[in-house]
C-alpha cells in the first residue's frame, strides 16, 4: 500500500507538479496554486468594491450588487463552473480557455462571500470612525481607505483567510470542465493504473490537506495574534513600559 | 429673540430658524442664534434636550429640516458639491464624547494624517505641526503610543489635537468629558482653558458648571429643542430666568 503510494509519486511526480507542461498546458499542483492565488488576488479587491457598493445609499449600486451577492452564494459553485464553461462560449461565441473561466467563476463566487465578510467588518466598527474622519474632512471614500478598511480588514483577517482555504478546495472543481489543475492530473493518473484510485486519491487528499491545514494554521495563528494584541493593548492601558512589552512580544 | 453679544465683525457662527425633525419628533425647533469671532459659547439642558443634534449640524453631520447656518462666512446646508462640503468640514474641528481615535494610528499619526490625506500637507511639516500640538495638550512622551494605550483624558486632549491639526477657526465640543473617570476631566479641561485664552471660537455642549463660569463668554440653556436661555455665565448660574432653568440647575447641584 505505502509502496503503491511511493511508486505512484515517483512514476507520476512531474505530471502531478506541473501536468503535460511543456508538451501540454501547465497543470497538476503549479495550475491549482496558479488559480488558488490569482483567485485570491482577484476575489479580495473585487469583494471590498463588492462590499461598499452593498453599503452605498445609492439603490443603483445597492441593488444589483445585493441581487449578484444573494444569488451567487445560493446558487451551488458547480453550478456557475456550468453556465460559464456552456453559455459565456455561447453568448460570446469564442471559446474560452477552461482555466479562465474557472478563474472567473472562482472570483465572482469568492469575491461575492468575502464582500460578506469585509461588510461585516465594516459594519461592526459602527459609527464613531466614519463620522470622526468625516468631520475632519475626508471623503467618504477617503474615510474608508484611510480609518475604515485598514480597521475592518484587519479585524476579519481569521475570516479571510478561511474563504481564502476554501478558494483552494473550490479550485478541484474544475476538474468538471477540464481545467488541468491537480485533481486533473490525479484522475489521468488513475485512467492509466485503473486499479489503484485508492492510493491515487489518497495522495491527492494528502497534497490538498497539507496546503490547506498550513493556512488554517496561518488563520489560526493570526486570530491569537490580533487577540493577544487587543488583550495587550488594552492591559497596556495603565501600564506604562511599552518597551518592555515590546521585547517580550513574541516574533511569530 | 435672544440677545446676542456684540462682535466687531460678522458673526462665526450664525443659526437661523433651525428645526429638525426625526419622524414625528420635532428635535429643534426654531433656533435662532449667534456665536461671535473668539467667543466661547457653552450649550446645557436635560438629556435629551436637543444639544448634540443642534451642535452636530454646525458641520452637517446632521442635516436639518429648514432655516440655515453659517459659519465663518459659508452656509454650511446649502447644496453643494460633496468636495465642498468636506472642505467646510475640515475647517470646523469636532470633538466627540467618546473620542473616535483611530485605534490603528498612534498618536501623532492620529494627528497628522489628515492635513497630509485631506490638506496635501507636506509630511514633514504635517509631523511638525502634530509634534507641536502634541506639547500643546502636554502629550510630546506619548507621540507613538497607540490610542488603546492611553488613558481615558489622553486620549480626548490626542483628539483636540487632531481636530487643532487642521487648523480650524472654530473647534465644537459635545460633551468632551462625559466619558472620562472625574480624575482625568481637569486635565482635558485645562487645555479647552488654554484654547479658549488663545481666542478660538468655541461651542461647547457640557454639564461642567465650573468650566462655564470660568471660560464660557454666554450660557445657551436648551430644552425641548429651543433656546430657553441664553446669558452670561455669572447671570444665567445665579439668576436664571426661567423656572425650567431653575430646576436643570437645581438638579445639576444635587
Ligand atoms: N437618529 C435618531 N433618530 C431618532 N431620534 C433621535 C436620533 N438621534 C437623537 N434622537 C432623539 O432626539 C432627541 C435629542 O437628542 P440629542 O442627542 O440631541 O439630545 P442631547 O440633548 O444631546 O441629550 P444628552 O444630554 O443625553 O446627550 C432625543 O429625544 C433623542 O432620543
Ligand atoms: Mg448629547
Amino acid at each position: 500500500m505505502i509502496s503503491d503510494i511511493i511508486a505512484i509519486i515517483r512514476d507520476y511526480w512531474l505530471l502531478l507538479l506541473i501536468g503535460q507542461y511543456p508538451n501540454g498546458p501547465l497543470g497538476g499542483l503549479a495550475a491549482t496554486l496558479m488559480l488558488s492565488v490569482l483567485a485570491i488576488a482577484f476575489a479580495f479587491p473585487v469583494s471590498i468594491a463588492l462590499a461598499l457598493a452593498r453599503l452605498s445609499k445609492s439603490p443603483l449600486l445597492n441593488w444589483p450588487v445585493s441581487a449578484l451577492v444573494y444569488f451567487t452564494r445560493g446558487v451551488p459553485l458547480l453550478m456557475l463552473i456550468l453556465w460559464g464553461y456552456f453559455l459565456v462560449p455561447l453568448v460570446t461565441g469564442a471559446s474560452v480557455p477552461s482555466f479562465l473561466t474557472m478563474l472567473v467563476t472562482l472570483v465572482v463566487y469568492q469575491g461575492a462571500f468575502l464582500s460578506e465578510v469585509v461588510r461585516g467588518g465594516i459594519v461592526a466598527l459602527g459609527h464613531g470612525q466614519m463620522e470622526a474622519a468625516r468631520a475632519l474632512g475626508h471623503s467618504y471614500l477617503g474615510a474608508m481607505r484611510y480609518v475604515i478598511l485598514p480597521q475592518a480588514l484587519y479585524n476579519v483577517i481569521p475570516s479571510i483567510i478561511s474563504v481564502f482555504v476554501s478558494t483552494i478546495k473550490d479550485t478541484t472543481l474544475g476538474y468538471v470542465i477540464n481545467v488541468p489543475d491537480l485533481t486533473f492530473a490525479a484522475s489521468q493518473i488513475n485512467n492509466q493504473l485503473l486499479t489503484q484510485p485508492f492510493q491515487v486519491f489518497f495522495i491527492l487528499a494528502a497534497v490538498y490537506y497539507v496546503i490547506c491545514w498550513s493556512l488554517s494554521r496561518v488563520a489560526v495563528l493570526t486570530e491569537r495574534r490580533i487577540t493577544r494584541k487587543r488583550a495587550g493593548t488594552a492591559a497596556q492601558a495603565t501600564a506604562k513600559s511599552l518597551k518592555l512589552a515590546a521585547l517580550t512580544d513574541q516574533p511569530s | 429673540m435672544n440677545t446676542i453679544a456684540p462682535s466687531k465683525n460678522s458673526p462665526m457662527i450664525e443659526l437661523t430658524g433651525v428645526r429638525k425633525n426625526y419622524g414625528n419628533y420635532e428635535v429643534l425647533k426654531g433656533i435662532d442664534a449667534e456665536v461671535a469671532r473668539g467667543e466661547v459659547v457653552v450649550i446645557c439642558g436635560p438629556s435629551g434636550s436637543g444639544k448634540s443634534t443642534l451642535i452636530r449640524t454646525v458641520n452637517r453631520l446632521e442635516e436639518i429640516g429648514s432655516g440655515s447656518i453659517s459659519c465663518d462666512g459659508n452656509n454650511i446646508h446649502r447644496p453643494m458639491p460633496a468636495k465642498e462640503l468636506n472642505r467646510l468640514r475640515s475647517r470646523i474641528g469636532f470633538v466627540f464624547q467618546s473620542f473616535n481615535l483611530f485605534p490603528h494610528l498612534s498618536a501623532i499619526d492620529n494627528i497628522a494624517m489628515s492635513p497630509i490625506r485631506v490638506k496635501g500637507v507636506a509630511r514633514d511639516v504635517a509631523y511638525a505641526k502634530a509634534t507641536q500640538l502634541l506639547e500643546r495638550v502636554g502629550l510630546t512622551d506619548k507621540a507613538n503610543a497607540y490610542p488603546g494605550q492611553l488613558s481615558g483624558g489622553q486620549q480626548q486632549r490626542v483628539a483636540i489635537a487632531r481636530a487643532l491639526a487642521m487648523e480650524p477657526p472654530v473647534m465644537l465640543f459635545d460633551e468632551p468629558t462625559s466619558a472620562l473617570d472625574p480624575e482625568m476631566v481637569g486635565e482635558v479641561l485645562s487645555v479647552m482653558k488654554g484654547l479658549a485664552a488663545d481666542g478660538m471660537t468655541m461651542m461647547c455642549v457640557t454639564h461642567e458648571m465650573g468650566f462655564a463660569r470660568d471660560v464660557a463668554d454666554r450660557v445657551w440653556f436648551i430644552d425641548q429643542g429651543q433656546i430657553v436661555e441664553c446669558a452670561p455665565p455669572e447671570e444665567f448660574f445665579s439668576r436664571p430666568q426661567t423656572a425650567r432653568a431653575q430646576r436643570f440647575l437645581s438638579e445639576l447641584r444635587h
